[in-house]
Order: structure tokens, then C-alpha cells, then sequence
């Protein structure tokens, strides 16, 4: 697990990708005055290997 | 019968933001407050007649009408670190919840249409009971309601009185009578004291010099009422169009923001001068309760109004009105709220 306190936050006009911020209102407020909003960590995405055993 | 006392009024509200504005928060989603005024958030059913009607044969009105329904409150409360998250969240609309327990952090900011957020603030149902089931007195919940204003007053003193915040509310117009709400326990709460303040403004220290003797600080979104009326926006029972209509949205109008102090007037003091060379900087107001539970206010840029020269308890002080002017970078006003409860505004 990560130290850092950090949040993901989406672009305005739901263009584009989520990034992940420290949450410091030194980097939040800007941003969410230009528009960006929180949203949820982006889902995992897991490494599907064939089964090795067919 | 029994006399029924005002004492007995339980309120609870939703701690989270309704789905939208026309679906109730559930019990599991609100926290009860204790408050300090009496008013009640009493629905108003609004009737029109056909008096004016030609055909009748007379001036008189022979048919009344169930027109619409407003529902608005305030509520009165000592400051805490829990109705200041609360408040600020819903208050100002956009919001960021990081860390955990104990220590949640809210940091809010006014919604920006310009910048893609929604005109509508998060909504929240209010609920009102005295003695609800079987004797029943009051027991209803008012749905898709919004806070139209909050206003912080810090004063000199060491009691609970000298640090409160009042909060408005206005509702849609709905509302679900009996609630069917089980009132939750009563919310702990972290009480934010004048004599943790903590405030510079336009680069004066206040505290530090000792000169703060009140301040005033609070926002106000002019909800555009009429216009959460249009063509479709819905009744009080859905599908009755004879049981008058409900708001289908509450939109914020022109945002003011107000922040006013008086503060001990000494020889040095830069407020006058200030005044003339319309000297702007960031004003910063922080209470707290432990460093877990706190509020902390920032005008990202202000100057001063008007500055008065007068007298308080026989002292020298000056009353200034500030300015709250837009920062390109950093908008207008940010809160930073910490407690330990989670998913408020969520």
C-alpha cells in the first residue's frame, strides 16, 4: 500500500484519462477549479495467461 | 392529552448526496444533529382559485386548486468539525474525500459550469419527527433538498455560542409523510471553539497580534426557485396532476461570498491603507478541534470594501467588509474539512 495520500480524479468534460493526485489542496483545488473531478481508481487490470496445462 | 415541547423535535438528514433529486436518501445514508432553533422546515402548499374565471357569473371562486409545494428550513448549530464537512460539501457542491478513518479530509470547491461541473448542487432529504408511530405528532421527510447558504460567526468569548454556524436549506417541494425513516443515533460531535482560530487576512496575522475580535464568513447559492419548475419537472404524487408540482431541479443562481471582521485598531495598522491601495491577498480561517478534526477556509484572493474606524466594549477596532475576487488559478473559495466520519457528500 502506497504512503503517499493520493486520489484519481477525471478530466473536465470527461474527455480523456483519470490521473491519480497527491491530496494536498495545494493540487487539488486547481485542478478542481479547471474542472477535474474524482472519480474511482481505474479497475485492475489482471494478466490473463492461457492455462500452460492444455 | 400531552402537551407536545419542542424539545422532543428529532432531525436527521442525509449524510450522503441523494441519486438525484427526486430519489429520498435511506436511513443507513443520514446522521442526526442536534440543533439550536426552533423553526421547523414546514412544507407550504401553494392553491390558486378560479375567481378570475369568466363564465361563472360572479367574481367569486367556486374551485381551488393545488398549485405547488416549498419547503425550506435552517438550521442553527455550535460548530463542529462534522456539520462544517457537511456544510462546506454540500454547501459548495464539488468535492474530494481522501484519507481514512479517523482522519477523513474533504476539500471542497464551488462548482464551475464554465468548467464542465453541473449548475445543480448535490441534493439531500430532511427529515423532522416528534414521537413518530404510534402517537405520532410530526414525522416527515422533505426530499431533494439543497443548501442555499452557510454562514460562519466567530466571536470573543469563551463559550460554545462564540464559534456557530447557520445553514438554509430549500427543498423541492417534495415530500414523504410518514418518513419511514428510523431516526440513527445521535452524531458525536467534535466541536470546532473560537480559541482554536487560527486567520490571516491580506498578509495580517490576526491572532498572532491579538487583535481578532469577531469574524463573520459565509457563502450563499440564490437557488434559482422558479426555474426547478418546467414543463415535466413532476407533482407530489407522481402521476396526480392535482396534487401540485414539484421542483425536477434546484440550480445555484449568482454565488456571493462574505467575509467581514473587526479587529483592534492600533497605531500600525494596515486596514485603512489597505482600503486605499486595494491591496488584494488570500484570507485563511482555520479551527480545530485536534488534528483529525478541523476546518480550514481560504479566499483565494480578497481586498477590502469599506474599513470603519469605531469602538467595541470601549477599544479601538475596525470593521472591515471584504471583497472575495476570483483567482485565475485557484477560483474563488476552498475548504478543507477533516473528521472522522466517512462518505459525506458521496
Amino acid at each position: 500500500m502506497s504512503e503517499r495520500n493520493t486520489v484519481w480524479l477525471r478530466p473536465p468534460w470527461g474527455e480523456g484519462e483519470p490521473k491519480e493526485v497527491e491530496a494536498t489542496p495545494a493540487v487539488l483545488v486547481p485542478l478542481l477549479v479547471a474542472g477535474w473531478s474524482q472519480c474511482a481508481p481505474p479497475a485492475a487490470t489482471e494478466e490473463v495467461k492461457e492455462d500452460v496445462h492444455d | 392529552m400531552s402537551t407536545t415541547r419542542l424539545q422532543e423535535v428529532l432531525i436527521c438528514f442525509g449524510k450522503q448526496k441523494q441519486t438525484d433529486i427526486a430519489t429520498a436518501n435511506t436511513g443507513a445514508e443520514m446522521w442526526r444533529f442536534g440543533k439550536l432553533n426552533a423553526a421547523l422546515a414546514n412544507p407550504k402548499l401553494n392553491t390558486e382559485n378560479d375567481a378570475e374565471e369568466f363564465g361563472k357569473g360572479h367574481e367569486f371562486p367556486t374551485q381551488s386548486f393545488q398549485t405547488s409545494w416549498d419547503v425550506s428550513g435552517t438550521l442553527e448549530k455550535y460548530l463542529s468539525a462534522e456539520i462544517a464537512a457537511w456544510a462546506m460539501a454540500f454547501g459548495l457542491g464539488k468535492v474530494v474525500k481522501s484519507g481514512t478513518t479517523p482522519n477523513f479530509t474533504y476539500t471542497c470547491t464551488p462548482l464551475m459550469p464554465a468548467s464542465g461541473d453541473a449548475a445543480e448542487l448535490p441534493y439531500f432529504s430532511f427529515v423532522e419527527q416528534i414521537r413518530p408511530g404510534a402517537g405520532v405528532v410530526l414525522d416527515r421527510m422533505a426530499v431533494g433538498c439543497v443548501v442555499e447558504s452557510w454562514t460562519i460567526s466567530i466571536g470573543s468569548g469563551p463559550g460554545r455560542a462564540n464559534s456557530k454556524i447557520t445553514i438554509e436549506f430549500a427543498g423541492s417541494g417534495k415530500v414523504i409523510e410518514p418518513s419511514a425513516i428510523t431516526m440513527p443515533a445521535a452524531t458525536v460531535e467534535k466541536l470546532l471553539p473560537s480559541a482554536s482560530l487560527a486567520l490571516t487576512i491580506n498578509g495580517v496575522n490576526y491572532v498572532s497580534n491579538k487583535n481578532i475580535v469577531s469574524i463573520e464568513t459565509g457563502w450563499k447559492n440564490n437557488v434559482r426557485m422558479d426555474a426547478g419548475f418546467y414543463p415535466g419537472s413532476g407533482f407530489q404524487t407522481a402521476g396526480d396532476a392535482t396534487s401540485g408540482a414539484v421542483r425536477g431541479r434546484l440550480e445555484f443562481g449568482n454565488r456571493q461570498g462574505t467575509l467581514r471582521f473587526t479587529a483592534r485598531f492600533e497605531s500600525g495598522s494596515t486596514e485603512l491603507a489597505k482600503l486605499r491601495n486595494q491591496s488584494t491577498g488570500t484570507a485563511v480561517l482555520s479551527l480545530a478541534y485536534d488534528p483529525n478534526n478541523s476546518l480550514e477556509i481560504t479566499w483565494q484572493r480578497v481586498s477590502f470594501a469599506t474599513a470603519e474606524v469605531g469602538e467595541t466594549d470601549g477599544i479601538v477596532t475596525v470593521a472591515v467588509e471584504c471583497l472575495p475576487m476570483y483567482d485565475a488559478a485557484n477560483g474563488i473559495l476552498s475548504a478543507v474539512a477533516k473528521c472522522g466520519v466517512d462518505n459525506i457528500c458521496q
